[in-house]
């Protein structure tokens, strides 16, 4: 990296954005050292509960109550309490499911590859994507769990040595599924967990008292900051990257083919992977974006997530917005261009019929609004991307819902077509599920650093070994010829 | 539902309490809303668990929980130690026996389990069944385990036992005798049944003061009264579509909704048969709504019911002027009058010229509300053409009796009551208090004080909560009795179980009022002895019971001749209907009303407008414009009795396609005000239903505002160009027989060879038997028959009124309806049953997680209920959508008496599983074992029926081996019409459909 621009020595923020396009803004502003780096993160741990962060969680362990007496009636009396009917036999359930898994995975995507391709500015917002990431998928794997008429046996999904000798039938896609997200979540847990081991040890050293640091103190897996350990790391972390990355893509791929595999018009398309893949991403970063406004905001982290990690993920949004608009386009293509009258009708269908309205909620928030990116003015607008991030998670939700409600409620046989109407259940259980992501968000960012300390360290100036501490500019730590990855 | 508000009932208190103004003015819209307030009924689902049952249970469960093991349940096992002769347990017995029904005898095969009917299919022996069955018949089996049946003697509201109500008969008897029964009146049934004539005739020579009245709501009356106008006598009309060229139906439904139905559909659909070298006939339907026999028809003209008087004379006269048959009356003045359109006589000149060619081979058929002297034109018609006779469409046949069965005896009997003439009525079955005519205000006549209401019927139904005392009748299937048929012959009714609540039959009533005990079955043999010599009696009497039938048991062909006087003096009677028309015809799920109670006939579709669960005024596009209504607003019916004043029914409206203009159809039969299936399902319109326009009367009609969403199966009407049913013209086929094959994406040669579609999957082996099936969409009506069948046979749940709205009925088979053509009015329909299709290479099978539904090695998708999760991936991959979600516990509300009627070889199943289709695999087991048992393992074709195919009144359905070359699916699915619906996905279903060919005229092209 080039030189930064001076930082101010008053501490406070100023335009982090950068006008000559030829340097690029810096990752830290406000002329943090490494010291104040760790006391603006752990402290968000250390300090006093407040009063806020206890109101934000009791109301959102209300709405996660929501959630268990929704499914409590669910089990209780059938999936009928949902508006699921014949034709349209996934519906709310499925398309929440599709909308969490996607939200997940701009956490995977931020510490993998954007991890593998080196790009610093994913310091300051990976560990709570990824924590996003973790919590969104709890909330996906609630509705495949849920979903199936007898929820007691949902457990025959799994492949296990059972008495009778039977066997999931590995021709479906569901159990692609099943594997495909047990994984993603078992390597997601994985990562975000040893991506912790660092920051717990700070923790741990700077906890006050027994019990803190007795707790940090068996998370942080006697961490002493060695060179062997950062060795040991790198390389675990490495690994773990490299795992990762192909779930990013695979995991949405696989939940396409859910789709993609079946012979319904609408479902039974090519393009399904890498179209849901964008479509995640653009999800998932929208998601991410909602979340660190507010956060960032709440606990004062301004200037560790600076406007240039805005601005990025912004434009990210922008490129992967415009791909799944390409995707749609593509698909009414194909259904002209394949002279299927069956696929063209369901894409016709999608334009002008019923459901009309809903395919032009999702047309509007996913491509036509994101466009406002093109402006930096939108672009680097607090307000405005607060709003477009949420526009985007809305019309991504009304993605899914268009795929699957829409093609399954008129498809081959004219006589079977209905339509579908949600029922209380369907709304309250999908409310609630965000009640379940934000009351572990917020435990998250009560308990846990919710920035990489170390990290984010490592791509200050002052872990740089060029760097030349400018006098009297109060940075402190390991200075010239320092390593990057102090621990603290 | 908006229902009708039933009278008040006098207050005898001399008081007149009032709520509002409007109350005391007696508004109808008070009254309708004051009925709107009534509770729902039994429409309701089984919606989960309401807060209050939640904490009932759990509070018992608590309660209980304690003391677990304090008791020992007491149960009583009856051991089969001396078996019955052929009873094998786990094995059905079959037994033949017959109900009265629709004017004629329903001969009944009855499958029992360990004596537990459970499966009603029609008599082979039969003549009017043929083994067939109609969605009526099927259902009946419900009636029998209805569990609102009265279950003991009821006086006034109190339960007695049959020694109390016995005496009190025999008292009553006692009392009549002495003024030699002045003052008694019998209301029976149209109940065909020898027994009970000869022990109303018993109480007739004991009482011969009393009076006996029939009265049945739709009935063969008309047609019955014109042969007196046409003939001078009263004879019974049979007839035999198949003999017929050409069928002409004057706002009639032979084939679902009057008379003989079943025979009628089988003989229609021999004459539509390709492959037996006869020309094809042709059928015309003229009427007023399209009917399943409209739907079927080569040309449908669509008129109100009061102008097909002007039709019938139309084509009398065209016979007269050009053919040269003369039906001896003078049309002329009635011709004159004619309100007949061109496009009206164009059918006139083409019907009757096809009529002419086809002397000695036509039938014209009146419907049973067109007035007498149509029915009687049209005898004279079918006289003069020749159609008359042995070997002919048309045979006439001494009747079972003379008595009236029209309203006029009822209202006769109703002012007779007024009037003091009654003190005793008995009710033999019948429910006047429901369906009388309107204008015969029976509900306040039999409330007069003084009368003694005697009610004899299988349920307390609105007759019944009137009634003195209440006598609990044996149902159809649980009693000895007999019953004749249209063309007279003979059936004995056996029981199938023992009477449920010890219920009497009719004849047993008689002779308890005469003071005599007699059982059924020695009153059913004392009748049928007489009949016999001594010596062979009981061996013909078994002979009577194994076959269902008596042999030679038909009435005496009756020879006829014209009164042409008679005829021409009738004809006076034709007079114009100005505005709109009301027309009255039996509900599709209540019949009159006494099948209202059954769940299976509520929510069976109706055939043609797919309405379950109510009912409806159904109008034309033009006319519901021309009213400023849509589909499901509120119309308000009106019109006006001589001495009663306005009778008013406010319905959903249906707009209807092919519903004649200015004509408004409406079902008497549902809103019923008891039975907690039945209570609050639809409106009752039988108030609008006057004995002087018992068929169809003037009306006038408006807009009350309202909205009710009417619930049906099928929402979108439309095949939008696909090529899912398919059908040419006779002339059509005739030039290129191979004309399915058009719309199909790949070709047949496409489907074979080196351009065989892929399967990423090897192909499924099969070995022994391939099972498949044809649907024949030629010969299918679309009556539904088959739903109801497979409904019976595989315990397939109802769902009710709201689920169904949500889309989620359970049939397994479902008869799609499409209608096709640019104007809505002019449409025309093709049906098409809709059941798994079996496919070779599934989707179903390939998505589902747990493999529960897999493929057998003979080639049907089997499901495993206990394996299935309830992904519902499988009905969502299902190009056909045939597999049905249990989004609840439907069967867990079934009442005990229900159960019963569940088949012991199918599961029942439980909530949150899929269902589909089996193909009756129940049976097809069966059948498999019984092969390996002969030893042979061959397994004749036509020995396996689908329950669908066994009731399928047409035969358009054929299941069987395909691995079999002579079999006769085999030999059906290589037919040039067949052809496979959605071929083009590959996924190789078993079933073929068979194109639908139409023979129009081309006079009229």
């Amino acid at each position: 990296m080039s030189a930064a621009k001076t930082p101010d020595p008053s501490g406070e923020i100023r335009n982090d954005l950068m006008e000559d396009p030829r340097e690029r803004a810096p990752l830290v502003l406000g002329g943090q050292n490494f010291h104040t780096v760790s006391n603006k993160v752990a402290g968000i741990v250390e300090e006093k509960t407040s009063l806020k962060w206890i109101l934000g969680l009791g109301l959102a362990m209300s709405i996660m109550l929501i959630l268990v007496g929704s499914i409590g009636k669910l089990v209780h009396t059938g999936i009928g309490v949902w508006g699921n009917n014949h034709p349209v036999g996934w519906a709310w359930d499925i398309t929440g499911f599709v909308f969490w898994i996607g939200i997940g995975h701009a956490g995977t995507l931020i510490s993998a590859i954007l991890f593998l391709l080196r790009q610093k500015w994913r310091t300051s917002i990976n560990r709570a994507a990824e924590a996003m990431t973790i919590f969104a998928v709890m909330c996906a794997g609630l509705y495949p769990a849920f979903h199936v008429g007898r929820v007691w046996f949902a457990y025959w999904l799994f492949p296990f040595p059972g008495q009778m000798g039977l066997w999931p039938n590995f021709k479906s896609p569901l159990v692609w599924d099943v594997f495909a997200v047990s994984t993603y979540a078992t390597v997601s847990i994985l990562f975000w967990f040893v991506g912790l081991v660092p920051d717990l040890a700070l923790m741990r050293d700077r906890a006050k008292t027994k019990l803190r640091h007795t707790v940090y103190g068996i998370f942080a897996l006697g961490w002493r900051g060695s060179h062997r350990h950062w060795l040991n790391y790198e390389r675990a972390y490495l690994i773990l990257a490299g795992l990762s990355t192909p779930l990013v893509l695979s995991v949405h791929s696989i939940v396409s083919f859910d789709f993609a595999v079946s012979l319904l018009p609408g479902w039974h398309t090519t393009i399904f992977p890498p179209y849901f893949v964008a479509g995640a991403i653009f999800s998932g970063f929208a998601m991410v974006m909602t979340l660190l406004i507010i956060a960032r905001k709440l606990v004062g982290l301004e200037h560790l997530i600076t406007m240039r990690h805005l601005e990025n993920m912004n434009k990210i949004m922008l490129a992967t917005g415009t791909m799944v608009g390409y995707a749609y386009g593509m698909e009414f293509f194909i259904a002209w261009y394949s002279g299927n009258e069956y696929e063209r009708f369901a894409f016709i269908n999608r334009a002008i019929g019923p459901y009309a309205w809903a395919y032009w909620t999702m047309v509007s928030c996913n491509v036509i609004f994101p466009q406002l990116f093109w402006f930096k003015k939108v672009r680097t607008s607090i307000p405005a991307m607060f709003v477009l991030s949420i526009i985007v998670n809305i019309g991504m939700w009304f993605e899914r819902f268009v795929i699957i409600v829409t093609s399954l409620h008129r498809d081959f046989i004219p006589s079977s077509w209905s339509y579908f109407r949600p029922r209380l259940v369907d709304i309250s259980m999908f409310a609630g599920t965000f009640g379940l992501f934000f009351t572990m968000f917020l435990l998250f960012c009560r308990y846990l650093p919710m920035l990489a300390v170390f990290e984010v360290k490592g791509v200050m100036p002052a872990a740089d070994p060029h760097h030349e501490p400018a006098a009297g500019l109060g940075s402190v730590g390991s200075g010239k010829g320092g390593h990057g990855h102090g621990a603290h | 539902m908006k229902r009708v508000p039933y009278e008040y009932a006098e207050d005898h208190s001399g008081k007149q309490w009032w709520r509002s103004l409007d109350e005391l003015a007696g508004s109808p819209e008070v009254q309708a809303r004051l009925a709107a307030e009534l509770p729902p009924g039994a429409s309701e689902p089984p919606d989960g668990v309401s807060r209050r049952d939640f904490f009932t249970t759990m509070g018992a469960s608590f309660a209980l929980a304690g003391v677990v093991g304090c008791r020992r349940p007491v149960e009583h096992i009856v051991p089969f130690a001396r078996a019955p002769e052929e009873m094998v347990l786990g094995r059905p017995l079959f037994y033949a026996t017959a109900v009265p029904f629709m004017g004629t005898a329903a001969g009944l095969l009855v499958e029992t389990h360990e004596g537990r009917p459970t499966k009603i299919e029609g008599n082979p022996r039969h003549p009017d069944s043929h083994g067939k069955s109609s969605a009526w018949t099927q259902a009946m089996i419900l009636d029998l385990y209805d569990p609102d049946r009265s279950t003991a003697p009821i006086e006034q509201g109190e339960a007695r036992s049959w020694d109390d109500a016995s005496a009190a008969l025999a008292a009553l008897g006692k009392q009549l005798k002495a003024t030699q029964g002045q003052g008694l009146a019998v209301l029976t049934e149209a109940h065909r049944s020898p027994t009970t004539a000869a022990a109303l005739a018993e109480l007739k020579r004991q009482l011969p003061q009393a009076r006996i009245v029939r009265y049945e709501p739709f009935s063969r009356e008309n047609a019955r009264l014109g042969t007196r106008i046409a003939f001078g006598k009263v004879v019974d009309t049979v007839v035999d579509l198949a003999k017929a060229q050409v069928i002409v139906t004057l706002d009639a439904d032979p084939m679902a909704t009057e008379g003989s139905t079943v025979k009628h559909a089988r003989g229609w659909a021999e004459g539509r048969k390709l492959d037996t070298g006869r020309e094809m006939a042709r059928l015309y339907s003229v009427e007023s709504r399209m009917s399943v026999t409209g739907a079927n028809a080569d040309h449908r003209l669509r008129m109100r019911s009061a102008d097909v008087a002007y039709f019938v004379v139309a084509v009398a006269r065209e016979l007269q002027v050009a053919h040269g048959v003369d039906c001896g009356a003078s049309l002329d003045k009635v011709m004159g009058e004619t309100p007949l359109g061109d496009r009206a006589l164009a059918y006139v000149k083409a019907i009757g010229a096809d009529l002419a060619r086809n002397r000695g081979r036509g039938l014209l058929l009146a419907g049973e509300r067109q007035p007498p002297v149509v029915h009687a034109l049209v005898h004279a018609m079918n006289l003069a053409l020749g159609n008359i006779g042995n070997d002919k469409p048309v045979t006439h046949v001494r009747p079972f009796d003379e008595a009236s069965e029209g309203p006029a005896g009822i209202k006769e009997l109703a002012d007779a009551i007024i009037k003091d003439q009654v003190t005793t009525l008995v009710v033999l079955g019948a429910n006047p208090a429901f369906n009388a005519p309107g204008d015969a205000l029976f509900t306040e006549a039999v409330q007069r004080p003084g009368l003694t209401l005697i009610h004899v019927g299988t349920h307390v139904d609105e007759t019944g909560l009137l009634a003195t005392w209440h006598v609990n009748r044996a149902h159809a299937l649980e009693s000895w009795g007999d019953v004749r048929a249209e063309d007279g012959t003979l059936s004995i009714q056996q029981p199938l179980i023992a009477p449920l609540f010890d219920g009497r039959t009719d004849a047993e009533v008689i002779h308890l009022l005469l003071g005599q005990k007699k059982s059924a079955y020695d009153l059913v043999r004392e009748v049928w002895r007489q009949n016999a010599s001594a010596g062979d009696f009981d061996r013909l009497w078994r002979r009577w019971l194994h076959d269902g039938v008596a042999e030679s048991s038909q009435a005496v062909p009756e020879g006829v001749s014209l009164n042409a006087q008679s005829l021409t003096g009738a004809l006076g009677a034709i007079r114009k209907l100005d505005g709109l028309e009301v027309t009255f015809q039996p509900d599709p799920h209540a019949f009159d009303g006494r099948l209202a109670n059954i769940g299976w006939l509520q929510e069976w579709p109706d055939p043609m407008t797919k309405l379950a669960w109510g009912s409806a005024v159904l109008v034309s596009q033009k006319t519901a414009r021309a009213l400023g209504v849509g589909d499901g607003a509120s119309l308000k019916v009106q019109l006006k009795d001589a001495a009663a004043g306005w009778m008013t029914a406010t319905l959903p409206v249906l707009i209807a396609p092919g519903q004649a203009d200015d004509s408004l159809a409406v079902t008497v039969g549902q809103g019923r005000r008891v039975g907690r299936v039945a209570k609050g399902v639809g409106v009752d319109v039988v108030g609008l239903r006057l004995s002087s326009g018992f068929g169809f009367a003037a009306a006038v009609a408006s807009s009350v505002g309202g909205h009710d969403k009417l619930a049906r199966t099928q929402e979108h009407w439309s095949v939008e160009g696909r090529p899912i049913v398919r059908e040419a013209t006779f002339a059509e086929y005739k030039e290129n027989p191979t004309f399915v094959h058009k719309a199909e994406v790949l070709t047949a040669a496409q489907m074979v060879g080196k351009h065989k579609p892929l399967s990423l999957y090897p192909e499924w082996k099969h070995e022994g038997h391939r099972w498949g099936m044809t649907i024949d969409l030629g010969s299918c009506t679309g009556c539904g028959g088959c739903m109801v069948a497979c409904q019976s046979e595989n315990s397939v749940p109802i769902v009710g009124r709201t689920e169904l709205m949500r889309s989620r009925e359970m049939h397994w088979l479902r008869v799609d309806r499409y209608f096709e053509g640019s104007d809505s009015d002019e449409a025309t329909s093709i049906s098409q049953p809709m059941m798994c299709q079996q496919c070779e290479n599934a989707p179903c099978e390939q998505v589902c997680p747990v493999a529960a539904t897999t493929h057998s090695p003979e080639g049907l998708n089997d499901m495993a209920y206990n394996r299935c999760v309830g992904t519902r991936y499988c009905a969502n991959n299902c190009p056909w959508k045939v597999r049905r979600f249990n989004f609840f516990h439907y069967n867990k509300a079934q009442p005990e008496l229900r159960k019963l009627a569940f088949n012991p070889d199918v599961t029942v199943r439980s909530r949150g599983v899929m269902e589909k289709c089996t193909w009756c695999v129940q049976r097809i087991n069966a059948a498999k074992i019984e092969g390996h048992r002969n030893g042979t393992d061959i397994i004749a074709d036509g020995t396996i029926k689908t329950a669908c195919e066994e009731a399928c009144p047409t035969s358009a359905i054929v299941f069987g081996d395909l691995a079999d070359p002579k079999s006769r699916v085999s030999r059906l699915q290589n037919d040039d019409r067949a052809y496979k619906t959605l071929e083009e996905l590959n996924t190789r279903p078993r079933l073929s459909y068979l194109a639908r060919i139409r023979n129009p005229n081309p006079e009229l092209a």
